[in-house]
């Protein structure tokens, strides 16, 4: 195991920069994942790390050994794909072996090391089996195994466990979470799933548009987003459009005058986005007192998600916030139609600079 | 009444004809095809094989082996069949090392200009072996475009002999079975997911490793299947060596042709059966033995 550092790593085809100056610094045995909607170059990275993309810019150090130009199969990173890619023409036992034959390791020592790293993934009973005769999940743990079998400086994860089902993607979450923390791996994982990457990453890095927008703990993407697009893709926010008339003070587009954090960017009556948490906005049928703002409303549309409860309320002919409740026995449940109290503190709503993206 | 109900007592899970009449014509034209096109003729053949050669009556009824034994105890016949068989075994080869890189470009090319790569590999097709030769000959004959070019130019005195030799025929006929292998080989390896030849250099396999280990196993149908495509065309070309290996060159299938041409029917006919079995039993074994080299 390592630590891996990318410094700058950047990658343009023609005109178009598919990652632009990406830096991190992952820590011997942590679990990175990098988050980011389709396009945002958290593959195109991860395949720099592995080597099968050469970056135009910026270095890549892999236990402080400076790697950028070694070819794949001479970086020791183990990687696991979105499609598995077991060699469909050889055994489990076979597959698993391949990277201990590559490296030349004894042939007496193959066979244990093998059923080894099949017994970390449970499957030592399988060694015989083709990839075919295996079920996705058999399949993505051959796969894992055969990643670790050689001990890799840095474990990569490319949307592990996208063709799972969704049952089973919960368990192999833990599972490889679990391993990864027995056998203190470096790991990269990319995925588009934030789910995923909020229960498994030490940190998160947020990707778009090729960029990093931002590296942090879960709670520090949460609940100190540091722009408009991490506070709308980690998590959910409604946003109001609009600007900072004086500090702590936002007019919406609406013109609505609402209570908001005076840290925030957006002063000086420049264009910004207002983000409010759907579970800190308070939702009553009587009027709010001890909050900084209140509005009040008309439920338009209510999602009822078993454990919790979305509601989207109108508070402005323009504008609208979705509020979350619990379910509890007995406890506030409107209907559409019903008139609302809405309300938060300010140190809840957030004000981000900037327009509203275009989408 | 009675009888309609009689009728539909005794066949009550009866299925429309129309069913089968219509999976019936479907194949049925081919499967007259093949037997009065195919098998007919190869019967016929056999026993046209089996008679004798009379100069004066051409043939007469008779079941003997002798004309299979006038091939195998003349050196001539042998060496045709030789010639014939290294010539396609060459061709082969080198069709199989030049398209390989061919078709794995063409299977793992992302370029929207992947159909008319395509179309140009087909595109010798299109042009027929003869029309084909017969321009070889104005290019590369002995007074022919190139020669008289480099003599004019004085890079050479004598006309260098690029026509009518073994070298001509084996070029000729890689030119017309290429395409075959091409496109046998691209629709395997379009088949082999490029995540797993990744997955092994991932795993620390260099590129001639990955090759051998994993590329080519998977690929084997696909090779398999374009060595016999190839080979089964080179052993019975005709029109290429008669036209770019000239008089003197002979081969199998031009040998059959002759053999006919002068009449004699039953010696032909043997002819074309040593060059059928012979071709069918050397396929066959190198299925065989390829396919448990690679069983896994």
């Amino acid at each position: 195991m390592a630590r891996l550092e990318l410094d700058q790593v950047s990658k343009q085809y023609g005109d178009f920069h598919a990652v632009r100056g990406v830096t991190l610094d992952v820590a011997d045995g942590e679990f990175l994942v990098l988050l980011g909607p389709s396009g945002c170059g958290k593959t195109t990275t991860l395949r720099m790390i592995a080597g099968f993309i050469e970056p135009t810019g910026g270095a890549i150090r892999l236990g402080g050994q400076d790697v950028t130009q070694l070819p794949p199969w001479k970086r020791n990173a183990g990687l696991v794909f979105q499609s598995y890619a077991l060699f469909p023409h050889l055994t489990v036992n076979q597959n698993v072996a391949f990277g201990l034959e590559m490296r030349k390791v004894p042939s007496a020592e193959i066979a244990p090391r093998t059923a080894e790293a099949l017994r970390l993934v449970q499957l030592e009973h399988l060694g015989d089996r083709l990839p075919r005769q295996l079920s996705g999940g058999q399949q993505q743990r051959v796969a894992l195994a055969r990643a670790l079998v050689f001990h890799p400086d840095v474990l990569l994860l490319d949307e592990p466990l996208s063709n799972l089902d969704a049952k089973l993607r919960q368990e192999v979450r833990l599972e490889i979470r679990e391993l990864q923390r027995k056998l203190g791996l470096t790991t990269v994982m990319v995925t588009h799933d934030q789910e995923e990457a909020l229960t498994m990453a030490d940190r998160l890095v947020v990707m778009s548009e090729g960029e990093v927008r931002q590296v942090g703990t879960q709670r520090d993407l949460y609940e100190r987003p540091s722009d408009r697009f991490v506070a709308g893709f980690v998590g959910r926010s409604s946003f109001l459009e609009g600007h900072v008339e004086a500090p702590g003070l936002f007019r919406t587009a609406g013109g609505l005058a609402l209570g908001c954090d005076g840290q925030g960017g957006g002063q000086g009556g420049g264009q910004g986005s207002l983000a409010l948490r759907p579970e800190r906005i308070s939702i009553s049928p009587a009027p709010l007192t001890e909050l900084d703002t209140t509005l009040e409303g008309t439920v338009e549309f209510v999602s009822y998600l078993g454990a919790l409860i979305d509601i989207h309320v109108r508070i402005s002919p323009e504008e609208r916030v979705v509020a979350q409740i619990a379910n509890r026995a007995g406890g506030f449940m409107p209907d559409i139609g019903n008139r609302v109290h809405v309300g938060w503190s300010s140190a809840d709503a957030r004000v981000f600079p900037g327009r509203a993206p275009t989408s | 009444m009675t009888q309609a109900f009689a009728a539909t007592g005794a066949a009550p899970a009866r299925k429309p004809a129309g069913i089968f009449l219509s999976a019936g014509s479907l194949i049925g034209p081919a499967t007259i095809i093949v037997a009065i096109g195919l098998v007919f003729p190869v019967l016929i053949l056999f026993r046209y094989s089996l008679n004798r050669f009379e100069p004066r009556v051409m043939m007469v009824e008779a079941f003997s082996l002798e004309n299979y034994a006038k091939f195998f105890s003349d050196s001539y016949y042998i060496d045709i069949f030789l010639t014939t068989l290294r010539v396609s075994l060459i061709c082969t080869i080198i069709c199989l090392i030049l398209g390989f890189p061919l078709a794995y470009v063409l299977a793992r090319t992302q370029t929207r200009f992947k159909n008319l790569l395509i179309m140009l590999v087909v595109l010798p097709l299109f042009v027929g072996n003869a029309v084909r030769a017969a321009g070889w000959m104005t290019l590369f004959g002995s007074k022919g475009f190139l020669n008289s070019t480099l003599m004019g130019l004085g890079v050479i005195e004598t006309p260098m002999q690029i026509m009518f030799t073994e070298q001509a025929v084996i070029i000729g006929i890689i030119a017309v079975n290429l395409p075959f292998m091409v496109l046998t080989l691209q629709s395997v390896i379009e088949g082999i997911e490029r995540n797993v030849e990744e997955a092994a250099f991932s795993l620390g396999a260099p590129p001639a490793t990955m090759f051998w280990r994993i590329l080519w196993p998977l690929a084997l149908p696909g090779i398999i299947a374009g060595t016999i495509l190839t080979f089964i065309l080179g052993m019975n070309a005709y029109a290429t060596p008669v036209l770019l290996g000239g008089p003197q060159f002979k081969m199998m299938g031009p040998l059959v042709f002759g053999q006919f041409q002068l009449n004699n029917w039953p010696f032909g006919a043997a002819v074309s059966y040593i060059l059928m079995v012979s071709t069918l039993v050397l396929t066959a074994s190198a299925n065989i033995l390829m396919q448990r080299r690679y069983r896994r």
